[in-house]
Order: structure tokens, then sequence, then C-alpha cells
């Protein structure tokens, strides 16, 4: 004989369903196939509805979901790959990640991502429900937050940039711009004008060994060019062409 | 004095000609011919170029190179002795150099820097740096380009306009010193030191034009850019603009009336060939003009392609994310097919992309011709910057500016310094070396000016107005002098003197003719053109909009173009008057001296 107590879980509608125990075995078999159509029914409905709730909930511009857009092509060029729904699995696994790590828990799974509104651009909206409670969606700021979190790893999953896998309304945090203690160019200023002293350098040393060269092997000519020179500066007229040197000594000779 | 005997000499004629050829290749030949070529015609450009190369360039260049190697002194003494009047030629011939020696170390400043700068492993004027909070790049560059950014906000510094000053720019400054102590080293020894750099400062550049050639040639695009150059385009010729800038370009590459000419011929030889030397050296500057804008023009198309498959491909997005399209449908090569097609099937929809569809144009990217700083550090910044292994050609590109502008830099200083050194009162008290090293510490320091933050516009100034005009006055007077108050007859006998053989009729003709003609034309239409453009303006940079406004000079500044121009002019009547008073006191003084010699 079927159980005629109804399961203490039930939905409120099974329980009116209870038979008093007198009544006419005809009755009581009705009741019970009824109830087994019911419960299937519902179960039916639930199994149904569930994902037509959430479709209600995933909605392009809803308030909590993001858009997402994907460039495979631009991104792979020849070694792209095909977006199917393992793909599609992929990124809700990944997704559900990028929750978890975010809220340090391992509530999340696959199921509390849904994803709505695919087109062949390849760009879909998603949005990210409570896996406590079905019917709530995660506010948009902490996916933002969760997303940006682990960027570079749901980057990496899909072999995509930031620029190749958009989230439309979280920009990427750009990198931190290194900053060296010494900027690069200065080192190689550094480097020429060294070389540049070391020139100099060699050029006054040669220039003084040369002076001293000079001065020993010149000693007795110094006297007839200073004379020479000065005779030149005293005449102060303004002398065009070459100076006639023979003119000079006459000068020495005849003056009294 | 036993000056001559002592005077320098080249080693070899073969200095000499590389000498003038490194001062006459310089980055003119790069950044004015291709810009000019472009604005007037293309290919057909080159005629007016030729013609004016024969009727004006050759001649004065052989004059110049006649003069100095005849007087064996600098411009101030060769000019006096040529006529004791017009000795002020040679004095405004030093004060125009002067001024040019100022401005333009500070070319070869910048260089350094971008040339320090590209031993990195992203160059920094590939990418805008990202602002303090890490969110996007910096506004400034944002609006305006990565290169664009580069020049005037890191490089520069720039202020928004010329009233503005600032403090010197540490980097620059350290640049400048940098350059004008190879400038230094490079004249230390007089023409014994610079006769080896230019050995190198001659030839190096040429080696890397052909590197250039070979990789701009094999680009991307390259060809679109030399197509569009070398398409004449004839009805360009029909205005005189044209053939103005075709004399103005002959006039100012080959480097005439500095005195720079006269000082490297004063150390030649006597008996030197300059006729053969002097033909060469012009060929050379224009055969490189062209070869020059060849690699520019390959650079540019490619650039231009660069910039209009960029556009292509934003526009190509535009449409896959507003359609929703799947990624292959549009392709680089029918995205205006598909355009047409949206437009058609879903106009509503294609009217909400409103401004945000560009439209890309091939032929309008190339159009966009740049001369000046602006080509050299901007627009080939940029084009390097997408080339492969853009380090590389950057460090290359860069040595060769510096080369061609050190080159340029030893004739503008030598020009400076052989007339002082000349003079006696100077060289009595120093020696070479100190006078060489007073020069350069002054002009370093005055200098510092232009590594300001206005110092640009300072530096645009000077650029425009401190040679241009000046310099046509120069050499008119010059020619003037030499065929009709020095007498044709003269100079013709002191070139056989030189030579061994007469004036060739041609060059009779043009130096005695064509070539006053022509200088006296082209002086005209600089005084109508500037009467006639009204208030002198320069290209200010607006930090804001992202790009140059174009704003008129203050008054300040403006009285000071006028000095400028005033102060070398004047030159030379003030130095025939003083000539003209000095000879009549010492007119009245010899008739007493007269006197005294007779009594003893």
């Amino acid at each position: 004989m079927p159980s005629l107590t109804v399961p203490p879980g039930a939905p409120p509608i099974l329980q009116s369903l209870t038979v008093p125990p007198g009544a006419p075995p005809i009755l009581q078999s009705l009741a019970v196939t009824l109830e087994r159509m019911l419960v299937r029914i519902l179960v039916l409905l639930y199994l149904a509805g569930a994902p037509a709730l959430a479709q209600t909930l995933c909605q392009p511009n809803a308030s909590n979901g993001y858009r997402v857009r994907i460039s495979i092509k631009t991104a792979l060029g020849n070694q792209a790959y095909e977006w199917n729904e393992n793909e599609m699995f992929l990124f809700r696994a990944t997704m559900a990640f990028a929750m978890r790590r975010y809220y340090k828990t391992e509530t999340y799974n696959v199921d509390n991502i849904i994803v709505c509104n695919q087109t062949r651009r390849v760009s879909f909206w998603f949005v990210v429900i409570s896996p406590e409670n079905p019917t709530m969606l995660i506010p948009k700021a902490d996916v933002e937050k969760a997303v940006s979190m682990s960027r570079h790893r749901i980057n990496n999953a899909f072999l995509l940039t930031d620029r190749t896998l958009e989230f439309l309304g979280i920009y990427p945090t750009l990198a931190e711009p290194v900053n060296p203690d010494t900027p690069p160019w200065l080192i190689v200023f550094g480097v020429v004008i060294g070389a540049v002293f070391a020139g100099i350098i060699a050029l006054l040393v040669s220039s003084l060994l040369q002076k001293r060269r000079k001065e020993k092997g010149m000693m007795e000519d110094g006297q007839d060019e200073e004379d020479r020179q000065m005779k030149g500066v005293e005449n102060g007229i303004n002398l065009d062409g070459i100076y006639n040197r023979g003119f000079t000594d006459d000068d020495r000779f005849t003056k009294l | 004095m036993g000056k001559d005997a002592a005077r320098a000499e080249w080693d070899n004629p073969m200095q000499f000609v590389l000498a003038c050829v490194s001062y006459a290749v310089g980055l003119g030949n790069v950044w004015r011919f291709p810009y000019l070529c472009q604005m007037h015609g293309g290919g057909g450009f080159l005629i007016p170029y030729m013609l004016m190369l024969v009727l004006l360039g050759v001649p004065l260049f052989y004059m110049e190179l006649a003069i100095g190697q005849k007087m064996r002194l600098g411009s101030i003494g060769a000019w006096r002795a040529i006529s004791p009047y017009l000795g002020g030629v040679g004095m405004a011939s030093v004060v125009t150099s002067m001024y040019l020696c100022l401005y333009y170390n500070v070319i070869n400043a910048w260089s350094f820097w971008y040339l320090f700068h590209s031993f990195q492993s992203v160059l920094p004027w590939a990418e805008c740096p990202v602002n303090s909070n890490l969110t996007g790049p910096v506004e400034e560059c944002e609006r305006a380009t990565p290169t664009q950014y580069f020049f005037y906000r890191e490089t520069l510094d720039i202020s928004g306009s010329i009233e503005e000053n600032g403090g010197i720019h540490m980097g620059q400054a350290l640049c400048l010193l940098l350059a004008w102590i190879i400038v230094y080293l490079f004249i230390v020894k007089g023409v014994k030191s610079t006769g080896k750099v230019v050995y190198f400062t001659a030839t190096f550049p040429y080696l890397v034009l052909i590197i250039y050639l070979i990789r701009g040639v094999t680009l991307h695009g390259a060809i679109n850019g030399v197509k569009y150059m070398f398409t004449p385009k004839m009805e360009q010729l029909a205005k005189p603009t044209t053939w103005i800038n075709a004399a103005t370009q002959i006039f100012f590459s080959l480097g005439l009336g500095f005195g720079s000419l006269i000082a490297f011929a004063s150390y030649n030889q006597y008996n030197n060939n300059f006729e053969k030397q002097a033909i060469v050296v012009s060929m050379v500057n224009s055969s490189t003009s062209i070869f020059a804008s060849i690699v520019t023009f390959s650079i540019y198309g490619f650039k231009a392609t660069f910039n209009y498959e960029s556009c292509l491909e934003r526009v190509r997005l535009l449409l896959l994310n507003t359609f929703d399209l799947a990624e292959d449908t549009i392709s680089l090569e029918n995205v205006n097919h598909w355009i047409a097609e949206l437009n058609r099937t879903h106009p509503e929809q294609f009217a909400s992309l409103g401004g945000r569809l560009e439209t890309c144009d091939l032929e309008a990217e190339l159009d966009t011709a740049v001369e000046g700083t602006g080509l050299a550090f901007i627009v080939y910044s940029e084009a390097i910057k997408n080339m492969p292994v853009s380090q590389l050609w950057s460090v290359l590109y860069f040595i060769m500016l510096l080369l061609l502008g050190m080159g340029s830099m030893l004739g503008n200083v030598i020009a400076v310094i052989t007339p002082l050194s000349d003079l006696k009162f100077i060289s009595h008290y120093m020696s070479t070396k100190t006078l060489n090293g007073l020069v350069c510490l002054f002009c370093l320091l005055l200098g510092l000016g232009f590594t300001t933050r206005s110092g640009n516009y300072w530096f645009t100034m000077f650029n425009d107005y401190g040679a241009t005009f000046s310099l046509l006055f120069i050499v008119l007077i010059e020619v003037i002098t030499v065929c009709y108050i020095y007498g044709i007859k003269r100079f013709e006998k002191d070139v056989e003197d030189m030579l061994g053989h007469r004036l060739n009729w041609y060059w009779k003709i043009m130096l005695a003719g064509v070539s006053p003609i022509l200088l006296i034309a082209l002086f005209i239409f600089y005084i109508v053109n500037y009467i006639q453009g009204g208030t002198p303006t320069y290209q200010a940079w607006n930090k804001e909009l992202g790009k140059s406004v174009v704003t008129e000079y203050p008054p300040y500044a403006q009285a000071f173009i006028g000095l400028l121009l005033a102060s070398s002019v004047c030159c030379i009547p003030l130095t025939a008057l003083y000539t003209y008073c000095k000879k009549r006191n010492l007119a009245s003084g010899k008739r007493e001296r007269t006197v005294s010699t007779v009594s003893a």
C-alpha cells in the first residue's frame, strides 16, 4: 500500500492532499496518483523554471550584469580556436574561480554564472547569482572587483589580452611604470662624456709634451722670432699681403 | 708678420673638399628639401632646383672659394683687402655666423637627447606614459600623439607661449654642454684637427643614408610615398613661389654668405684647383638632397600606409562591435564595401555611429607635409617606432643627424674663429686654443637660453629671422663688390694667377649678370613678403588641445626680430662710414708726416 504520509519538505499543496485514513480505497489510489503527478509536474516545472527564472535574471543591460566581448581571431590570427559551448563552459568556470578567489569561499560553481544573448561577434552578457540564494544577483561592484583581481588569470585561460577579452565597463588597471633609479639615458650620457673628457685630457697631455720638446729644440732661434714679431706690431700700418722680412733687417741695421 | 708662412693648411685637397661637403650637406638636405619637393609638385621641382643651382649656386660658391683662397684670410680680413670700405661685409658674415652658432648646436643637443633615449627596450616615444592613478595615459599625450608628447613635453618641457619663461631643462643643458665640448675638440687645433674629423663626418652620413635607403624601400607601403613624391605636378611650376623657394633652398643649402667657405678656402694652397672642387661640392650637395628625399619619402609612405591601415582597423572594429558581426566577415580590404552595405541595410543603427566613424584616406596621410625639426624629431621618430628592431634604427638615424649637424657646426664655428684669429690684437694676446675655447664657452652660455621652457620659441625666431634676410643682403653686396667695385677684370686676373687659366665665359656671365639679378629679385620678394605678411607669428604648443596654435609675437619679441636683422645688416654701412672717417683723419695726419720724413 502506498504511503499516505506526505514527506515533511513537500510543498503545501501536497500536504493538503492528505486523505483521511478511513477513506475508500479508490479515493486513496486516486490521491496517490494525483500526488505522484503533482510531484512530477512540480519537479518538471522546477527544472524548467529554474533556467527560466535565471533567464529573467540575465538580460542585456541588466543592472548587475556585464557584457563580454571576445576577439579571438584578432588576437591569435591563424591559431584562433573556435568559440563553442566548451569554451563557454570554460568561461563560466573561470568566472566561478574568480568569484571564489575574491570571496575566499568554495561555494561558487559553474551554475552560478549565467550567460545570455550570445552573438556571432562573440559577445554575451553574464550575471553572477549567489550560491545561497539563486534569486539574488551579486552586485556589479563586487563582480568588477573579482574580475579585476583575477583578470590576468582569466586572460591567460583564453590566451587573450585585456584588449581582446573585454569586459565592457571594467577598465584594466595599467601596469606600474618601471622607474629605474638612474634613468638609462643618463648612463649613456655618462659614458659618452667620460670618453670626451678622456679625449680632452689626452689632448692636453700631448700638447704639453709637444711644447716641452719644442722648447728644448728651439732655444737658439727664440730671440730672432721675438724681434721679428715685435717689429711687425710696432710698424702700426695695416699690412696687406706678404710681409717683406728683408725690409725688417734693413731697419735694424740702419738704426742709429 | 710672417703670418702667411705660419698659416695652417689642409693636409691635402681632399680634406678641403670633404670639409666643404660636410658643411654644405647638413640638416637642410634631410628636412627641408623633401618638404619643398612635396609642396611644389614632386619630381617637377627638380627643374627649378637644377636651374637655380646652375645660375645661382655654383657661381656664388666659386666666387667665395676664390676670395678665400686668394686673400688667405677670414671673411673680415678678406673683404677689407678687397675694398676697405666694405670690410663690413665680413663683419656682417661673422655676426650672422655667430647667431647661427648660438642656436644650431641646440639641434645637436636634441639629437644627443634622442640618441641617449634610444637605448631602452621600449622607445619612450612609442607609448604614452600612464598617469598618476594608473587609469590611463596622461591626458596631454592622449590628445596629441606619443611622439609629439615626447618632443614637446619630455624633451623641451615647452611652455604655452614665448612670454612664459621657465627654468632650464637640465637634460637639455647637459646635452648642449656635451655638444659644445665635442665641437671644441674638433676645432681645438684648427685645421689640423678639423681636417681629420671631416673624413668621418662627411662620409659616415652617406653610409647611414644607404642603409636607410635599403631599409626604407623594403618597408611595407614605402612605394606609395616614393610614387607620390616623384609624380610631377607640372602646374606648380607656373607659380613664382616654386622658383623662389628653389633659389632660396640652393642658396642656404650651400651655406653662402656665412664666411665659412671663405674661411675654409683661406687654408688652401695658393694654386689649389678650386674650380673643379666648387662644381664637385655643389653637385654632391644637390645629389645628396635628392637621395635624402627618396629616403624620406619611403619613410613617409611607410608611415602613411601604417596610419591608414590602423585607421581601417579601427573602423573595422567599430563596425564589428556595433553590428555584432562575426570577426572574419569584415577584413581590411572590404571595409569600405561593408560601410556602404551596412548603411543600406541598417540605416538607423548606422546613423547612431555618428562622428565615431572615421574616413581613412591614404592621400590625406601622404599630404601631411612637415619640415624642419617637426619632420626630423616627430615624423621620423614616429615612423621608426613602428619598424622592427626600432632601437637600432633609432640609434643609426640620430647618429646620422648628429654627424650632419656637427659637420655644419664645424663650418659655422670656423667662420667665426678664423676672422677673429686673423685680427692682430686678438692673436697677440691669446693662442688659437684659448680663442677657440672662449668662443665655444661664450656660445654655450648664451645657448643655454635656448634650453629654457620657452627656448624653442626663441630657437624658431632665430631660425626664421636670424640668417635668412641678412644673408641675401650680404651675398648681394658681395657679388656687386667683386664684380663691379673690385672689378671683374681684377678678379679674372687673380683667378688666372691661382689656377693658371682664365675665367670661362660661363663664370663671367653668371657672376656679373645673372646672379646679381636673381639675388635682387629674391631680395625684393623677401621684403614684399615680409611687409605683406603682417605681424610675424609662431606656432605655440597648447597643452589643453594637444596641438600647435598660431600666435602672434609680443611687441618685445618683434623688436628683437628687428634687432636680429638690423644688427648684421647695419655692419656694412657702419663700417663703410667708419673707414671713411678713419681714412679722412689718416689723410690729414699723413700730410704732417710727409713733411717730417722729407726734413729727416
